[in-house]
């Protein structure tokens, strides 16, 4: 289990020494992933998802709040003692060709942490070698092959497959993947997708996603919780088919609303919902920070800043002063 | 404006790379119409060899790689594998307009966009230069932007999205009706991208082009085009209009991609990964069909005859097995 | 079990596998293999060269500052030495005083600034404050003053010198690597692991500079020979024994080789032997990139 409390990160530019420009990355997030179960993070780039997940690795350190992992909190230890809980989350990066080592061989790449880990764990070293099989096994590669590869002889949906079988080395209890899929060719990216799904319910790892395809978040964690971020803060959070169904924050509307429709397949939705204005970061907000950009905004949206909150008759949570569902995706003809 | 929307006929395209293997074709043999006044979408995965086949309408297929084949016929230009030097490069830009892959980074970081619009008036003989500003601001705020601040910014000062509008801007600006957006939204978010196709259909009927789109995202394709062509290993193996296309798929490799999309609403498990993995240059099959080491209805004819792209009214589909189907 | 033991045995095979790519690279291009060649005949000559001739060179007061003739192919010296003679043994000092002078710029810079750039915060600040000052010290005048107390006379001691005063260069352009390949997701990756910074540096991150650092290592070997050459040339230091640098100074200062044309082969000789080296180091360091980068090494 990994929870999170009012977790703020703040980006300070640097260079400047006067006027300083900070940016509000995070503003107070919470977060709560159950072992074995599934999370995942939308929003637009920039939203801080990203960062988020990253915080969540033990790859950021944040500025205030609190996460915990498995009961534990990590703000309470010192940085080098933080390590071995964080070592239980596991990052699996967007770009596989960035996320290995070009200059080693697949089973260096893997050999080093299974060294450390049958240290750790009392284990012989005959058991790294059997261990690497496995791993790769377990992502469908075969070990035969691949071992010996260095990463620029693999495909993209080989080497993302690699990155996981590295990550599962230490024995994870959570795989952050960070927009994993994007950069993999479109035909290999749901293979990707239905081995962190199969990764989920064999070895009972949670997943957490963060993306901006929220279709993909279904799939792979359709019965988790889906978080909407926009500018640091969560928006909207509840599980993943009420959400897309029946949003009620003008955001997610908007969101649901940008996703393409696969016209001849689909019918697109009679209430589309599209944003009055285009992000702008560089200006500050007191009161909602959708307002400016809300079709729907009412007077209380410019003074006061809507927090997350459960109101009567809406299943999820939701950061609005005037939920409304609008059901804004497409629907599939033969529904129709 | 007395121009009209110009038609583009591609006829056996081959383009072939130059690589330590030989000479290796990235696309072979592809014929496709772009009707006047049409959008088309051309669909397919990396080394597919959709960004070779758009490059080689303005005859800009770098080396190692040449155009060993075909022809590419645009009204009001002929026959563009013909075209060289000069007359090549005045063809480009005035005739065709090309957003670049990645158009968010082909911008000149050191020049405002004004002085890269004017760089662009000049290499082209342009004698109203205010005149090409004025259009330029016209097109920018018919896209929803400053044009005034556009024109006196950098690339850094621009959001993705802006970035992605002036490489459309730039163009159209020299009145070209022939457009080519490749890959115009990767990399930019939902919202931005939603806005962007919006745009890009708009200013199609707005000023009477004839568009072509490259994507790997069937999504972007089904929300702009008209027509749809999907590649696979440098061939062209279905095409027709969008909405039969994605409607009723026929080739094997059109259906396992649009089934591999996972969906908003129903079973997930409906969504099926396509199994094996697209073939690069050097891997893919030399003779016979170049789907069928992916493909659930191989038969032995694949290995050996390339299939046909066979019409099936405003549709065609290169599959053995679909002929076969059809003629039974 | 096929997979156990291919593991077994995959370091040595790879051993095998780096050499045989290395050599693949090295055939690619004639210009590679002249390069080892040369710089294996100047490896040669400091090593053994000096053996073959007498510790005192023949004098032969008949022979005075001659021009090439084939009983002396580059002609004589003023006290009528043989030239190629002159070169040959003066090489050893000047070839170790360079490679220890490229060992020294080389490992000082990259500890420096690997340290430096992954470690970042209030060391890097000390570390490169350090640097900064040391690259604003001017080597030569510096190197007058030191010659004055200091005779040099090992090539060691002038190795040493030349070393401590050029590594900056190197730890900035190590740095600077070291924090952008830091950002990369394989380094983030196991540092998420829970990898020791040993393994992260040494197995990681300098792999992924070899061919750079290499690069380095062979042109700070040429920089070392400019530098002390420089040095006796302009005759700052005093010299005990033969080197390139005090033949080129006895050649135009004492025999006049710019105007006289019968003293030209004593210049010619220690210049053809630095150009010779100068060009066997850059087309060596040609093929640095290949072999170090798996991919390009493979094709």
């Amino acid at each position: 289990m990994i929870t999170g409390t009012g977790v703020v990160k703040t980006f300070k530019q640097r260079g400047k020494v006067l006027g300083a420009r900070e940016v509000r990355a995070l503003r107070g997030v919470d977060f709560a992933i159950p072992k074995g179960g599934a999370a995942s993070f939308i929003g637009e780039s920039g939203c801080g998802k990203t960062t988020l997940g990253r915080i969540i690795a033990g790859l950021e350190a944040y500025d205030e709040g609190e996460v915990a992992i498995d009961g534990v909190s990590m703000s309470a230890l010192k940085p080098k003692h933080r390590q071995p809980h964080f070592r239980k989350i596991q990052m699996i990066h967007q770009d596989p060709y960035s996320a290995l080592n070009p200059t080693r061989t697949i089973h260096q790449t893997l050999h080093a942490p299974l060294t450390l880990r049958a240290g750790q764990t009392g284990r012989p070293r005959s058991w790294v070698d059997e261990r690497a099989a496995e791993v790769l096994s377990l992502v469908g590669l075969d070990p035969g092959t691949v071992l010996s590869r260095y990463p620029h002889q693999l495909s993209g949906g080989m080497r993302q497959r690699v990155v996981i079988a590295r990550a599962l080395t230490v024995d994870p209890e959570m795989l952050v993947a960070d927009e994993a899929v994007s950069m993999i060719d479109v035909s290999l990216r749901l293979g990707i997708l239905s081995l962190l799904k199969d990764l989920r319910e064999r070895l009972g790892v949670s997943v957490l996603f963060i993306t901006h395809d929220v279709a993909t978040a279904r799939y792979i964690g359709g019965d988790g919780e889906l978080y909407v971020i926009y500018r640091g803060q969560v928006v909207e959070r509840g599980a993943v088919d009420t959400i897309i169904a029946d949003p009620v924050h003008p955001y997610t509307q908007s969101l649901l609303s940008a996703i393409p429709v696969l016209h001849g397949l689909e019918q697109p939705s009679e209430q589309p919902v599209v944003p009055l204005e285009s992000l702008d970061e560089s200006r500050f907000d007191d009161g909602c920070l959708f307002a400016r950009r809300c079709p729907f905004r009412g007077e209380r949206c410019a003074e006061e800043r809507p927090l997350l909150q459960i109101t009567e008759g809406v299943p999820q949570e939701h950061a609005c002063f005037y939920p409304e569902r609008r059901s804004v995706i497409a629907r599939p003809m033969s529904e129709v | 404006m007395s121009e009209k929307a110009p038609g583009v006929r591609i006829g056996g395209l081959t383009v072939v790379y130059k690589t330590p293997a030989g000479e290796l074709p990235a696309v072979r043999d592809v014929t496709l119409t772009l009707e006047p006044g049409s959008i088309t979408g051309i669909v397919g995965e990396s080394g597919s060899g959709k960004s070779t086949l758009a490059l080689s309408l303005l005859n800009a297929v770098q080396p190692p790689g040449r155009i060993a084949a075909g022809s590419v016929e645009i009204d009001g230009l002929g026959d563009v594998v013909g075209l060289a030097g000069e007359r090549l490069r005045k063809a480009r830009g005035r005739h065709i307009g090309y957003v670049f892959q990645a158009a968010q980074n082909s911008l000149n970081p050191l020049k405002t966009v004004g002085k890269q619009l004017l760089d662009l008036g000049r290499s082209h003989g342009v004698e109203d230069l205010r005149g090409l500003v004025r259009e330029a601001k016209e097109l920018l705020s018919r896209m929803g932007l400053d044009g005034a601040r556009v024109l006196d910014s950098h690339q850094h000062e621009l959001s993705g999205g802006m970035r992605q509008r002036v490489g459309i801007m730039l163009a159209l600006v020299l009145n070209a009706h022939l457009v080519v957006l490749d890959e115009p939204t990767t990399a930019l978010d939902m919202i931005t991208q939603a806005n962007i196709l919006k745009i890009v259909r708009e200013v199609h009927a707005e000023r009477g082009l004839t568009t072509l789109v490259i994507t790997h995202d069937i999504g972007v394709v089904a929300e702009v085009a008209d027509r749809l062509a999907v590649m696979y290993g440098g061939r062209l193996v279905e095409q027709g209009p969008t909405r039969e296309v994605l409607g009723s798929p026929r080739h094997p490799y059109t259906r396992g991609l649009i089934r591999a999309i996972p969906r908003l609403v129903g079973d997930i498990d409906e969504a099926q990964a396509l199994p094996g993995r697209p073939p690069t240059l050097v891997t893919v099959p030399k003779q016979g069909c170049v789907f069928r080491e992916r493909c659930p209805l191989r038969m032995d004819v694949c290995d050996d005859v390339d299939p046909e792209a066979v019409a099936y009214g405003p549709r065609t589909v290169a599959c053995h097995a679909v002929t076969v189907k059809e003629h039974a | 079990m096929s997979v156990l033991l291919e593991s077994a045995s995959t370091s040595a095979a790879m051993r095998r596998n780096f050499w045989a790519g290395v050599w693949r690279v090295m055939k690619r291009k004639p210009s590679r293999m002249v390069g080892v060649v040369l710089v294996a005949g100047f490896a040669f000559m400091g090593l053994f060269g000096p053996m073959f001739y007498p510790a005192q060179l023949p004098l032969d007061p008949t022979q005075i500052t001659r021009p090439p003739s084939w009983e002396h192919w580059l002609g004589t010296d003023d006290q009528g030495r043989d030239v190629i003679a002159l070169v040959v043994t003066g090489s050893r000092y000047v070839l170790l005083a360079a490679l220890v002078t490229a060992v020294i710029t080389v490992v000082l810079g990259t500890a420096v600034g690997l340290f430096s750039g992954f470690k970042r915060g209030r060391w890097d600040t000390v570390l490169m404050r350090i640097t900064d000052m040391k690259l604003t010290i001017p080597g030569l005048p510096l190197l007058l003053v030191l010659s004055t107390v200091w005779k040099f006379s090992s090539a060691v001691q002038m190795g040493l010198v030349l070393g401590l005063l050029s590594w900056g260069g190197v730890a900035r352009a190590v740095r600077s690597q070291t924090l952008s390949l830091r950002e990369r997701g394989f380094i983030e990756a196991a540092r998420g692991l829970g990898l020791s910074t040993t393994h992260i540096v040494g197995k990681e991150l300098l792999p992924s500079m070899a061919p750079y650092i290499a690069m380095n290592m062979l042109i700070a070997i040429t920089g070392g020979v400019y530098a002390q050459v420089g040095l006796f040339f302009l005759g700052v230091l005093p010299y005990e024994s033969n080197n390139w640098g005090q033949m080129l100074n006895t050649a135009v200062f004492r025999s006049g080789a710019l105007t006289v044309p019968s003293a030209l082969g004593f210049l010619i000789g220690p210049l053809l032997a630095i150009l010779l080296l100068t060009l066997a180091i850059v087309l060596v360091v040609d093929a640095m990139d290949e072999i170090f980068n798996p991919r390009l090494r493979e094709e």
